[in-house]
C-alpha cells in the first residue's frame, strides 16, 4: 500500500468547538502523526475561503486523504465529500470527525476532557483514512414519474405543479372525493373565494392534463422498491355508480336510501345517505355508495340505472421514481367532558362551528335552540400543559376569528366571546384580530394553569374564567353555544406511512430531515413530505411546502438517473451459508435468499441498502463485510480510540 | 466568483441573494437553468448570515449559510451580482424580460484579492461598521465580514479620502481606483423577487431612548454580540463595556403599532428574542433575562416547546408593554410598564435594553417595472395575486415572490417559500418555451 498523505483540518465552528475544546492542542496531538502531511486548525470549515484552502491543500500537495474534524457528517458530510471531488480526489477518501455533538456540546462540563476526546476522535478518523479507498457510485435508474398521495390542496397543487414539469403524476386519495379539508370550508380569511372554488379550480385545472392520473377511493396498500424504483400497488374501491348517470335518477336513488349515518363531511353535525355526495359542486362528479353501511336494499337500483353492485374492487400495479406524501391531518378530538364536549348538548368543535354556519342562514340555530352568545375556548388539544400535544397548531386562533367574524356578519345579533391563552394571529393576520376587537368581540385571557370552565347549572351552560387582562377578576358568560377551538393533529390511519417507514417527530407529524437545510425530504430516500402532514399549516403555506415537495421529488428523479452509495454490505458466497439472519436484521428488506452456482446465499440489493452495518454482527460465519467499514478499518480505530 | 457579464441572457434573473433568493437560485440551477443572482449588498447571504443560531434548532446560523452560499457561488448554472442593482424591468412577451443591471465599482479585483487584510491594517479611515450594525468601526478598505462571499476587500468610497495606502500595501495589485459603474442589459425568461425586508428603526419611537441611551441597542445587535463571529469576545453593554446582569428584551418595537404606521405583528421577533435569551443564559450564566411582552407567538415547529424550554431554564416572562424608558447616572435603565398580572404600573431597572424590532418591507421594489405593475399590498410588501393557491404569484404573469418580500416570514418558511417560488418559475419556463 502506498503511504498516506493525510489533511487534517480541526474547525472551531465559531465558538461551538473552540469554546470547549482546545483545537489548537488537537492540531498538535495529531500533526505529529507519520501519515499526517498537514494539520490546520479553521474558524469555519464550511466556509467558502477554508473549502477553497482545501482543495488548494490537496492539489499543490498531493494529499491522498482528507479528514475534517467538526460538525455531525449530518450536516456536513456532503460538503467535505465534494470539496475534495473538486480537488480531484475520490470523494471516499475523505473521512468525518465529529467532535461537536460528540465532543465540544456532550461535555461541556469539562474542557480538558473534552479536548482529550477529540484528540481520540480526530486520530481514529485519521486511522480510518489510512485504509480509506477510492470507491465508485452505484448508478440507479429513476423513473420520471411521482406518486402524490392524498389529492388535498397540498397534494393537487403538487400534482399540477409536477405536471407542468412534464413529469407522470399519479394522484392517489384515499376518500372518494378531492379536496380534502378545504373543500369543507366555504369562506376563507384573506380571499373572496370559497374552499370549495379553490379546490374546483384546482380540480379543474387537473383534468385538463394528460400526465395526470387521478385515483380516488384510492388506497397504496404495498410498497416495493426504492427511490428511483418504487413500485406501488393500489386498491380502488368501486363507486358501484358507473359515470354515465342521469342526474334526476341519482338524486331519486339518494332520496329513497333508507339508510342514515353521520356525515362525516360535516363532522357528524347532519346525517348522511348511504348513496351520498358530500356537496353539489363536488369533484369527481359521480356520488359513491358507501358499501360498508349499504344494506345493499336495492331501493336506490330500482330508481337509478347508473347503480351498479357488480363493480369490482381492483388492484392496480404503478411504479414511479419518487413518492410525495400529503396526507394532510385530522382536527383534534376532545376528550368525553374535555370543556364539555360530548357531555353537554351545546358544546362542538371548531370544524364543526365552521360547517354549522356555512349551513345555516337567516338565525343561527342549534339542536333547535336559537344561538346569541357563542364562547370560544382555545388551544383545545394545543400547548397542553398536561397532554401529548405541546405544540402551537397555529392556524386555530385566526381561523377562529375568521369564523367568528364571519359568523357575526351572517347573524349580526350574535356576540362572540373568545377564551384564549395570548392571541397567535402573527403576521398580517394581525389585521382579522383588529377587525375582531373593533367589531366589539370580547377576549378574555387566561394562562395554562388557570383555563376556563364550562359548567351546567340547570339549563344553562357557565363558561368561567379568571381573565388575567382584568386584574385575574373572575368573569362568567351564559353560552348559547361553546366552541372548542381543537388543533390539528395527525392523520389517525397512518397505514400508508407505516408502509414508506416515513420517520414522525416528537408532534407525531412526518418528520423532515432538516427544518432549515432539507425541510421537505424524509430520511427515506426518495420521500417527501408536504402540507400539513409535516405539521399543522394554514392553505398558503401547505401549498408553499407543496410546491417545495414537488421541486425537490423532481429534481430527485429528472436526470433519469440516480446516484446510490457504494457503501453498502458485501457477501462473502463461498463462506455464506443462508441461515437468514442478516435478511432478519436487515431494517431496510435490502437482503434476500438467492442462488448462486447451485449455492442458496444472501444477495444484498445495492439500490435499498443503506450500510447500516445491521447485518454484519449477526452473521455467524462472518460472510459480510460493508465497504469502507472493513473489519481491519473498525479494528484500527479502535486501536486509536483506546 | 463569476464576475464578468459573459453571456447577456439567463433562464431566470433573482433579485436579492439572501436565504430565499439563494434556495431559489439554486433550485432553478440545479433543474439545469442558467441564473443570475443580483444582490445589493456586497455579499450573498442577506440577513441570515449575519444571525448567531437560529431558533428552534439553535443551529449555528453560519453553519448552516455558508455551505449553502458556498454551493452558490460555485454552481456553474448561477452567476452572482454583488453591489448590484437591477431597474428598468420590462416585460417584451411571455418569454422575455429585459432589465437594466447597475453594478458599483468595489474598486476591487475581486478574483485577485486574497482577503489578507493588509489594505484594512493601511487604511487610516475609520467608519461605523454597518455589518456590525455599528457596533464597532471598520475602515474604508474593509472585507465587509469574516464569513462574507465573495471574500474579498471593497473600497467605500464615499468615506475613502483617496490616500492610496491601500493600493501600496496591496501585495496582488488588486485595488484599482479606476473602476466605473457598469451597465448590463439583461434577458431573461422569468423573474424572482427574493428582496427581504428591513428592520424597523428604533429612532422613530423616541421615548425607547435608542441612539439616546448607550445601552438600549436593538436585537440585531445583541445578535452580532452573540455570534461567533462577535465584534467583542464577550457580551458586553456598549456604554462602558460591563458586562450586563439584568437584562430586559422590549418586543413589538415597530410592530402591532399603527401609531408608527405598522400595525402587523412582524411574526419572529418573540422567536428570536427566546432564542437571544436562551444564548445569553448560557454565555452568562449569571444574568437575569426579562423578556416583556404582549402575546408570545410561538406558532411554528417546535417554537412552543421551545418557548416552555426557555421558561425552563428561567427566562422571565412579563406581560406588558414597556411605555417608556429612563436612563440613571450609571448608565442602568429604567423601564417604566403596565404589567398586567400585577394590574399596576411598575418600574424595573435594567443593565442593559434590547429592542427586538419588527420587520418593514424593502421599499420600492415596485419601482423597478417599467410597463407592467407590480401589485403592492396594503403594507407595501409584494402582493400575492393568488395568496392561497399559487402564494409566489404576483400581479405580474413570469415573476414570481420568495420570502420575508411578500410579508414577515421566518427562514424554514421563507425557504419553503422560495421552494414554490423556484417551482412556479420552472414551470413557467417550460410552459412558456
Amino acid at each position: 500500500m502506498k503511504k498516506k498523505k493525510i489533511g487534517v483540518y480541526i474547525c472551531h465552528c465559531g465558538g461551538n468547538i473552540s469554546d470547549y475544546v482546545d483545537v489548537e492542542k488537537v492540531r498538535q496531538a495529531v500533526e505529529g502523526e507519520d501519515i499526517v502531511f498537514l494539520a490546520k486548525t479553521t474558524m469555519f470549515a464550511c466556509s467558502d475561503a477554508n473549502q477553497r484552502e482545501m482543495v488548494n491543500d490537496i492539489e499543490a500537495n498531493g494529499l491522498t486523504s482528507v479528514v475534517v474534524a467538526s460538525c455531525s457528517p449530518k450536516l456536513h458530510l456532503l460538503t467535505f465529500r465534494n470539496v475534495t471531488q473538486r480537488a480531484n480526489l475520490n470523494k471516499y477518501t475523505y473521512v468525518h470527525a465529529n467532535i461537536r455533538e460528540q465532543a465540544s456540546w456532550a461535555h461541556s462540563d469539562n474542557k480538558i476532557g473534552a479536548t482529550e476526546k477529540a484528540i481520540h476522535l480526530v486520530k481514529a478518523a485519521i486511522a480510518k483514512a489510512n485504509y480509506a479507498e477510492a470507491l465508485e457510485t452505484n448508478k440507479v435508474k429513476a423513473l420520471k414519474s411521482v406518486a402524490v398521495i392524498g389529492a388535498g390542496v397540498a397534494g393537487m397543487k403538487a400534482a399540477i405543479s409536477l405536471s407542468n414539469k412534464e413529469c407522470e403524476v399519479v394522484l392517489i386519495e384515499k376518500e372518494p372525493f378531492v379536496g380534502g379539508r378545504v373543500s369543507q370550508w366555504d369562506s376563507l380569511s384573506t380571499t373572496t373565494e370559497t374552499g370549495k372554488e379553490i379546490v374546483n379550480r384546482l380540480y379543474n385545472d387537473l383534468i385538463t392534463r394528460e400526465n395526470i392520473t387521478i385515483c380516488t377511493n384510492s388506497e397504496v396498500i404495498s410498497n416495493k422498491g426504492s427511490v428511483g424504483n418504487f413500485t406501488l400497488k393500489i386498491k380502488k374501491t368501486p363507486r358501484y355508480i358507473s359515470t354515465s348517470f342521469h342526474p334526476e335518477d341519482l338524486k331519486k336513488a339518494i332520496e329513497v336510501c333508507p339508510v342514515e349515518v353521520p356525515d362525516e363531511f360535516n363532522f357528524r353535525l347532519t346525517p348522511r345517505k348511504a348513496i351520498y355526495k358530500n356537496y353539489p359542486g363536488e369533484y369527481p362528479q359521480t356520488p359513491v355508495i358507501d358499501l360498508k353501511n349499504c344494506t345493499r336494499c336495492g331501493a336506490c337500483e330500482k330508481v337509478c340505472p347508473a347503480v351498479n353492485f357488480s363493480e369490482e374492487e381492483d388492484i392496480i400495479e404503478i411504479s414511479v421514481g419518487s413518492v410525495l406524501m400529503a396526507t394532510g391531518f385530522d382536527p383534534y378530538t376532545p376528550a368525553y367532558g374535555e370543556f364539555g364536549y360530548a357531555t353537554s348538548e351545546n358544546v362542538i368543535t371548531l370544524p364543526q362551528f365552521k360547517r354549522l354556519i356555512d349551513e345555516q342562514s337567516d338565525t343561527l340555530v342549534y339542536k333547535g335552540k336559537a344561538i346569541q352568545n357563542i364562547a370560544y375556548i382555545y388551544c383545545v388539544g394545543s400547548r397542553q400543559a398536561k397532554g401529548d400535544n405541546t405544540y402551537c397548531s397555529r392556524n386555530c386562533c385566526t381561523s377562529t376569528i375568521h369564523a367568528a367574524l364571519t359568523a357575526k356578519n351572517k347573524f349580526p345579533d350574535i356576540n362572540n366571546f373568545h377564551f384564549n391563552r395570548g392571541l397567535r394571529t402573527y403576521g398580517k393576520q394581525e389585521i382579522l384580530y383588529a377587525d375582531s376587537l373593533r367589531s366589539g368581540d370580547i377576549y378574555l385571557q387566561s394562562y395554562e394553569d388557570g383555563l376556563p370552565t364550562v359548567t351546567i347549572e340547570g339549563k344553562k351552560t357557565i363558561v368561567k374564567i379568571n381573565d388575567i387582562l382584568t386584574n385575574g377578576k373572575e368573569i362568567e358568560v351564559e353560552a348559547d353555544l361553546v366552541v372548542l377551538v381543537t388543533g390539528m393533529v395527525p392523520r389517525a390511519d397512518n397505514k400508508v406511512g407505516t408502509l414508506f417507514k416515513l420517520p414522525k417527530g416528537r408532534d407525531k407529524f412526518y418528520n423532515e430531515i432538516h427544518m432549515k437545510l432539507r425541510p421537505v425530504e424524509t430520511v427515506i430516500d426518495g420521500v417527501t413530505i408536504a402540507g400539513a402532514c409535516q405539521g399543522p399549516k394554514n392553505i398558503a403555506e401547505s401549498v408553499n411546502s407543496a410546491l417545495s415537495a414537488a421541486t425537490k421529488s423532481y429534481s430527485i428523479i429528472s436526470k433519469g438517473e440516480l446516484e446510490s452509495e457504494p457503501l453498502v454490505a458485501t457477501i462473502d458466497p463461498d463462506r455464506c451459508t443462508w441461515c437468514g439472519a442478516c435478511e432478519a436484521a436487515c431494517p431496510f428488506d435490502a437482503i434476500m435468499k438467492s442462488e448462486k452456482e447451485g449455492k442458496i446465499i444472501a444477495a444484498i440489493n445495492n439500490a435499498v441498502c443503506k450500510g447500516c452495518g445491521m447485518c454484519a454482527p449477526v452473521c455467524e460465519p462472518d460472510a459480510i463485510n460493508v465497504t469502507a467499514c472493513s473489519s481491519t478499518e473498525i479494528m484500527s480505530m479502535i486501536d486509536a480510540l483506546v | 466568483m463569476k464576475d464578468s457579464l459573459k453571456s447577456s441572457s439567463y433562464d431566470a434573473l433573482v433579485i436579492g441573494a439572501g436565504i430565499a433568493g439563494g434556495e431559489a437560485a439554486l433550485n432553478l440551477a440545479n433543474t439545469g437553468y442558467k441564473v443570475l443572482l443580483v444582490d445589493k449588498e456586497l455579499s450573498v447571504g442577506g440577513k441570515m448570515i449575519m444571525l448567531s443560531k437560529v431558533f428552534p434548532t439553535l443551529d449555528c446560523a453560519a453553519c448552516i449559510t455558508t455551505p449553502k452560499v458556498s454551493e452558490i457561488s460555485r454552481h456553474p448554472n448561477i452567476t452572482i451580482f454583488t453591489g448590484s442593482e437591477v431597474s428598468n424591468i420590462r416585460k417584451i412577451s411571455d418569454n422575455e424580460f429585459v432589465a437594466k443591471v447597475t453594478r458599483k465599482p468595489r474598486y476591487v479585483h475581486v478574483e485577485d484579492c486574497t482577503a489578507c487584510q493588509l489594505c484594512e491594517k493601511a487604511c487610516p479611515t475609520s467608519v461605523r461598521d454597518q455589518y456590525q450594525f455599528g457596533l464597532i468601526g471598520r475602515k474604508a478598505a474593509f472585507i465587509p465580514f469574516s464569513i462574507c462571499s465573495p471574500k474579498a476587500a471593497a473600497i467605500d468610497i464615499d468615506n475613502c479620502t483617496l490616500c492610496g495606502a491601500c493600493e501600496r500595501v496591496c501585495p496582488t495589485h488588486c485595488i484599482d481606483f479606476t473602476m466605473e459603474t457598469e451597465t448590463n442589459e439583461l434577458h431573461v425568461k422569468t423573474i424572482v423577487v427574493a428582496t427581504g425586508f428591513n428592520l424597523f428603526d428604533p429612532n422613530n419611537i423616541p421615548r425607547y431612548g435608542y441612539g439616546k441611551y448607550k445601552n438600549v441597542i436593538t436585537a440585531m445587535q445583541m445578535e452580532r454580540e452573540i455570534a461567533p463571529t462577535r465584534p467583542f469576545h464577550t457580551i458586553l453593554r456598549p456604554g462602558d463595556g460591563k458586562v450586563p446582569d439584568k437584562i430586559a428584551y422590549v418586543l413589538c418595537v415597530g410592530s402591532r403599532d399603527a401609531t408608527v404606521g405598522n400595525p402587523i405583528c412582524s411574526q419572529i421577533c418573540c422567536m428570536y428574542s427566546i432564542k437571544q435569551a436562551q444564548l445569553l443564559m448560557g454565555a452568562l450564566p449569571m444574568a437575569d433575562v426579562t423578556i416583556y411582552y404582549i402575546n408570545i407567538r410561538s406558532f411554528g415547529k417546535g417554537f412552543e416547546e421551545f418557548y416552555q424550554q426557555a421558561k425552563g431554564m428561567g427566562v422571565n416572562f412579563v406581560k406588558g408593554k414597556i411605555g417608556r424608558i429612563s436612563e440613571k447616572e450609571n448608565g442602568n435603565l429604567i423601564l417604566r410598564y403596565e404589567d398586567i398580572n400585577k394590574g399596576k404600573l411598575q418600574e424595573a431597572e435594567h443593565d442593559m435594553v434590547i429592542l427586538s424590532t419588527g420587520v418593514l418591507p424593502t421599499k420600492g421594489i415596485d419601482g423597478l417595472f417599467e410597463n407592467e405593475t407590480l401589485t403592492l399590498d396594503q403594507f407595501s410588501f409584494v402582493g400575492q395575486s393568488d395568496m392561497l393557491a399559487s402564494p409566489a404569484k404576483t400581479s405580474i404573469g413570469g415573476v414570481f415572490v420568495a420570502g420575508a418580500a411578500t410579508g414577515p416570514m421566518d427562514i424554514p418558511d421563507s425557504i419553503l417559500s422560495a421552494g414554490a417560488a423556484s417551482s412556479e418559475a420552472i414551470s413557467y419556463i417550460i410552459q412558456h418555451a
